[in-house]
């Protein structure tokens, strides 16, 4: 989808009238990951063992809250990563591994940091576009009349749907989503396998601060080597009967 | 800003280097409503008519008006979006021309009702087709129980009349399908009136073809209003079963050996039935874990089961009590010794909803055990030495009735309670034919031969109301819980023992011959109640604060009657009353820093424990002789837990464990059950602290798959509770009562490696450990420290090579050194080393093989001892049927029928070897069906 991108840059004769100052800010995301429902997409397990896992653990997946994300965006940039550090709720204290998702949209880069597999991996790369269907559903997500745009991983095989505000026209997402005529409030994959869902959308001008990356080292690969990282662990993963989704994000 | 002038000179670029292209075009177009008033700032799409997928974007300016410039020629779906109106959807074919204007472009409003009542209230998706809009019929929230009807009525362009007829959108409704298909017949008012509104995921209203023009395949241009309930993925509703029977021929001389075990489950989103039911005569004593997770389903594990609180992160006081079975419903996989016949079966119930958590279970089991044993023994006395050689049979009965519930109830987002009851009455009995032969050095003998015939009853039941808040403030909480056991026993003994004697043992020696009836009643009652309060002082700084209150009340009431030909007298020496009120109270506090993964706390209790009790030969004596102790003491507590980057983890922590005696070692009962040897209880047993303190580090890589784990661990005993053994050198009768005793130790170090030889087709696991003990005694007088150390090291080696073959060696070596004190000629070197093999292979024509190996090598040099025991099992199985749903197995258990469990332990005076007979050798055929089918497992589970 190149033609995409240079489309994005190109023609856009989008009249430079002054949009309400609605590009720019902060959205706070809760991502649940309902486990139960990863389990019965392993290929190895047999009927008896998901029905006995969805029926001896369905009240603790329940109780999931969820881990709370944060994205600073403004029209040209924008940064994903963990909402805060604290434990919520006075609990312990749990690492969450390194994730940090910085987009440039003006000068089409990404870089993102991602800790999985033992290792700290620096994604930097050109900006790619997945292939988004725009679909006929709307829906309000945390305030914001939102559309539905649907895409596929062939990665790790599944459906993502997105839901975009129609009156914020962003290209940002959460995760590693974007490229949307409006900011992504809400991500569904596969069917509820994962959900991240917006709270809230606070506007604000964004300080450096918003947009800074970690000095991290870690190991440099592009988005090629990244997907057949990926590609390969879930392969080797589900030869040797273990499930690959404990280690590298859903 | 930035952003738009980029734009605007990429669109210069573009412009100039693309414009001689003839195949170009630009697109032009205006975004009104319904009245011609521009819809600013709306959002432009192009789409590919093929799969819609977005080839272009952009946005309307302040009048609507938009331009795509520098078109690739040919078709586009060009869809424009505005908030509260519908989607505009156009396909626009090239023309030929280099400019196509598709001029004013009308938007529709979103009907206010559905915009405000579906959109904004009920937070529903719309979904667009064309001009149908269908919604997400489960957004709307009807009180439970409400029919489909109830929830008709809430959806916005829908009515329902008195009669139930339902009018969408105007028009009447002829027909309404679930799923798609026809629910009983073609009126309409039987679905909606008969089907819960909780069991709808979307409503669809739409406009369908009549079923005249159905089935002429004639359009008649006529339409059907049409109401599609879909129904929630959770509501279709599940149900499964298996069963499994096998049976064998007899051999070594025991009958046939059969088992069979069946379960079936009945679930959907909030409630989960099931029924179990097992029997055999192959030593399997209970249900697997799978088993026991497929009957209590939701309710196998939970958390917020505690009540005790405490210090985080582990190290909670208890009480152990030996002895009894537990109120669980017991798990094992492990197969017994001797002969066992088993039964056993249960009913659950659990209801699951987010605010309310019901669940209750019913399960019986009950076994009949058959243990011959013989045993011999040499023990050595300062004075003497002597042997005892020992046989005995035992028949035992065990029956247990349990029942249990549990009560969840989120009152609130802040306030949680639960009950949680768990019951159990057991009943049995036992008769036990015993033979002891004592042979001095001298060649004097002792022979006992005595018969105990025991029944006993037992109830037992533990309540618990476990209450949570969570304050306003996050991180504050509150919690409080009570709880009230009981637990009583009836059991009543029969005891005939006699003796006789050869060479020269003096007559004030010999031990009489007993002829007793003993009945014991004892009853435990525990009341507790516990307190915690956690303040978040900071961020990071969590304030924990938790109040423990005790009682435990004991009562014994235990009276033996001498049975003489004609007299029947009561044995004022063994027959006692006593009662005793054991309190516990503690208060602690500790203060604990959280933050990226790294936990670490630090904090102080202090406890006390009053005992007070009196005792008598029996409740109308005159005197009792009473018990008056208090024991107070402050236990420390450092914890830590550190997650760190990369997969590695850092744990220590040092704390105290405090013991408190249970009440049989508790009650100055005498049992002479074995007349050889006799427990006594110890009425001035303190509790037993145990200084502990450990530390460890694991690793995982799993880019690489290899794993490593390192750790140490150490406690320091005061009071420990100890069992000192005194023999008189002369009748050679053996007294055993518990005592505290301090200086006793342990230490111990431990080890592991996991790494691919070859990744997913071979892995090595190589693991080492070592514990070194010292526990002193009292024997005979004398105080001996006991000491001894043991290492062990193990390598399993898992090969999955190819799909068809699996196979998992092990091999294990331990050696253990024990050293005693006051006798260093016993001191001596144990060795046990095991190797197994299991290999699986997948045949052709469904047919599979499963077969393992076990060796187990024991050795003592100095005791001459070397047993070297193989057991082979194999089975051969075949999944049958195009939905496999049915197996036939053919199992070989010991199939060199060498099975038997012997082992060998020494004591400070003592050596032993035992000696039970076991069901050894036995074939079974067996028949499984699996209503969710049948899967050969080549590999092992791991968890996922």
């Amino acid at each position: 989808m190149k033609n995409l991108l240079l489309a994005l840059g190109l023609l856009l004769s989008l009249a430079a009238t002054a949009q309400d100052a609605k590009t720019e800010g902060v959205v706070t995301y809760v991502r649940k990951e309902r486990w139960l429902k990863i389990t019965n997409r392993l290929t190895f397990l047999s009927q008896e063992q998901k029905d006995r896992m969805s029926q001896t653990f369905k009240n603790w997946a329940e109780n999931d809250k969820g881990i709370k994300m944060k994205m600073s965006f403004s029209p040209t940039e924008s940064l994903y990563t963990y909402n805060s550090d604290e434990p919520e709720e006075g609990g312990y204290s749990w690492r969450k591994s390194d994730l940090f998702l910085y987009r440039n949209f003006a000068k089409e880069r990404k870089i993102d940091v991602i800790e999985m597999l033992g290792k700290t991996y620096i994604v930097d790369d050109s900006l790619h576009v997945p292939v988004w269907k725009i679909g006929n559903q709307i829906k309000e997500v945390a305030g914001y009349i939102c559309m539905s745009a649907e895409t596929q991983d062939t990665i790790r095989n599944y459906k993502v749907t997105a839901w975009f505000a129609q009156d914020i026209p962003v290209p940002a997402g959460p995760e590693r989503l974007n490229g949307l005529p409006g900011l992504i409030l809400e991500l569904d994959i596969n069917d509820g396998d994962v959900l991240i869902e917006a709270v809230s959308v606070q506007f604000r001008p964004l300080t450096p601060a918003d947009l800074k990356m970690p000095k991290q080292k870690g190991k440099k690969i592009d988005d090629a080597a990244y997907n057949k990282l990926i590609r390969d662990y879930i392969a080797e993963q589900m030869t040797a009967h273990q499930n690959p989704y404990w280690e590298i994000r859903y | 800003m930035k952003n738009i002038f980029v734009l605007a000179v990429l669109c210069l670029l573009n412009t100039t280097l693309l414009a001689q292209t003839p195949a170009r075009f630009t697109l032009q177009g205006q975004a009104v409503d319904t009245l011609s008033a521009p819809l600013p700032s709306s959002t432009v799409m192009l789409l590919s008519p093929k799969d819609s997928s977005l080839v272009n974007y952009g946005r309307a300016d302040e009048k609507g008006v938009f331009t795509f410039k520098n078109l690739k020629s040919g078709e586009y779906i060009l869809k424009i979006s505005y908030v509260g109106y519908l989607p505009f959807n156009q396909l626009v074919k090239p023309t030929g021309e280099a400019i196509i204007n598709l001029g004013e472009l009308q938007m529709k409003p979103i009907t206010k009702e559905l915009f405000e009542v579906v959109v904004r209230t009920a937070k529903a998706p719309l979904t667009i087709r064309g001009d149908t809009i269908e919604y997400n019929a489960s957004s709307f929230k009807v009180p439970p129980g409400s029919t489909v009807e109830d929830l008709l009525r809430k959806l916005p362009g829908v009515q329902v009349d008195q009669d139930g007829s339902i009018r969408a959108q105007g028009q009447e409704v002829r027909k309404v399908t679930v799923d798609g298909k026809n629910f009983f017949g073609s009126d309409p008012k039987l679905a909606t009136k008969n089907l819960q509104a909780e069991a709808i995921q979307k409503v669809q209203v739409y406009n369908d073809k009549t079923e005249q023009a159905k089935l002429t395949g004639v359009d008649d241009g006529k339409k059907e209003k049409t109401v599609n309930l879909e129904l929630k993925e959770e509501f279709k509703k599940g149900g499964f079963g298996k069963a499994t029977v096998a049976a064998g021929p007899a051999s070594n001389e025991l009958p046939l050996r059969a088992e069979g075990k069946a379960s079936y489950n009945k679930f959907n989103a909030k409630n989960q039935f099931s029924l179990v039911g097992l029997g055999n005569n192959t030593n399997q004593q209970g249900l697997s874990r799978d088993d026991y997770q497929d009957f209590r389903g939701s309710n196998a594990y939970n958390s917020n089961q505690n009540a005790d609180f405490g210090f985080s992160g582990g190290n909670f006081f208890y009480f152990s009590d030996s002895g009894d079975e537990g109120l669980g419903i017991p798990v094992s996989g492990r197969q017994g010794v001797g002969f066992s016949n088993n039964a056993a079966g249960g009913a659950n119930y659990n209801y699951d909803t987010k605010e309310k958590k019901l669940s209750g279970s019913y399960y019986y089991n009950q076994t009949r055990l058959e243990l011959d044993a013989e045993r011999r023994r040499n023990s050595t006395l300062p004075q003497n030495e002597y042997t005892t050689d020992e046989n005995s049979n035992q028949v035992n009965f065990n029956g247990n009735h349990r029942l249990s519930l549990r009560y969840e109830k989120q009152i609130d987002t802040l306030n949680t309670l639960v009950f949680i009851n768990n019951s159990r009455y057991g009943f049995g009995n036992a008769q036990l034919l015993r033979n002891q032969l004592l042979t001095r050095s001298d060649g004097a003998t002792t022979n006992n031969e005595s018969t105990n015939r025991s029944d006993q009853r037992q109830f037992a039941t533990s309540n618990s109301l476990i209450y949570r808040h969570k304050m306003k403030k996050k991180g504050r909480s509150f919690a409080a819980s009570a709880t009230y056991e009981i637990n009583t026993n009836d059991a009543n003994l029969l005891l005939d023992s006699e003796n006789s004697y050869t060479g020269p043992i003096r007559p004030q020696d010999q031990q009489p011959n007993i002829h007793q009836d003993q009945r014991n009643n004892t009853v435990r009652t525990e009341y507790k109640a516990s307190l915690q309060y956690i303040e978040p002082i900071a961020k990071r700084y969590f304030w924990e604060t938790f109040y423990n209150f005790s009682l435990r009340y004991d009562e014994v009431d235990r009276d033996v009657f001498d049975r003489g030909d004609r007299t029947y007298v009561r044995n004022d020496v063994l027959s006692l009353y006593y009662k005793n009120n054991y309190v516990y109270n503690r208060l602690g506090s500790s203060l604990r820093y959280s933050h990226k993964g790294l936990n670490v706390s630090a904090g102080l209790a202090g406890q006390r424990f009053t005992l007070n009790g009196e005792f008598a030969p029996d409740q109308m004596a005159p005197t009792f002789r009473s018990i008056n102790r208090v024991f107070t003491t402050a236990i420390p507590n450092v914890n830590l837990n550190y997650d760190l980057k990369k997969n590695r983890y850092l744990y220590g922590g040092y704390s105290v464990d405090v013991r408190i005696p249970t009440s049989r070692d508790l009650q100055p009962v005498i049992n002479n059950s074995n007349p050889l040897f006799i427990n006594r209880g110890n009425e001035n047993l303190l509790p037993q602290l145990g200084h502990s303190v450990n530390v460890g580090f694991n690793y995982f890589n799993p880019g690489s798959f290899i794993n490593v784990y390192i750790g140490t661990n150490a406690t320091r005993y005061v009071n420990q509770i100890v069992y000192s053994q005194n023999t008189d050198p002369q009748s050679l009768v053996t007294v055993i009562q518990p005592e505290n005793r301090s200086g006793g130790q342990n230490l111990g170090a431990y080890t592991g490696f996991g790494f691919p030889l070859k990744k997913t087709k071979a892995t090595l696991d190589l693991n080492f450990s070592t514990n070194q003990g010292r526990s002193p005694v009292l024997i005979n007088g004398d105080l001996n420290q006991t000491s001894t150390q043991g290492y062990n090291g193990g390598a399993r080696l898992s090969l999955t090579p190819v799909e068809w073959l699996t196979f998992y060696g092990n091999a294990n070596f331990g050696v253990n050194n024990t050293q005693f004190s006051i006798s260093p000629n016993r001191n001596q070197t144990f060795i046990n080393n095991n190797f197994s093999g299991e290999l699986t292979l997948k045949l052709p024509a469904g047919l599979y093989v499963n077969t393992n190996l076990n060796y187990r090598v024991s050795r003592n040099a100095s005791l001459n001892f070397d047993q070297r025991i193989p057991l082979w099992n194999a089975s051969v199985y075949h999944i049958l049927g195009k939905a496999k749903r049915a197996e036939i197995r053919l199992t070989g258990i010991d199939m060199l029928n060498r099975n038997v469990s012997v082992s060998l332990n020494q004591g400070v005076n003592y050596t032993q070897s035992e000696s039970i007979s076991t069901l050894a050798r036995y074939f079974t055929l067996g028949f499984t069906y699996n209503m969710r089918g049948v899967q050969a497992k080549m590999r092992k589970d791991g968890f996922f």
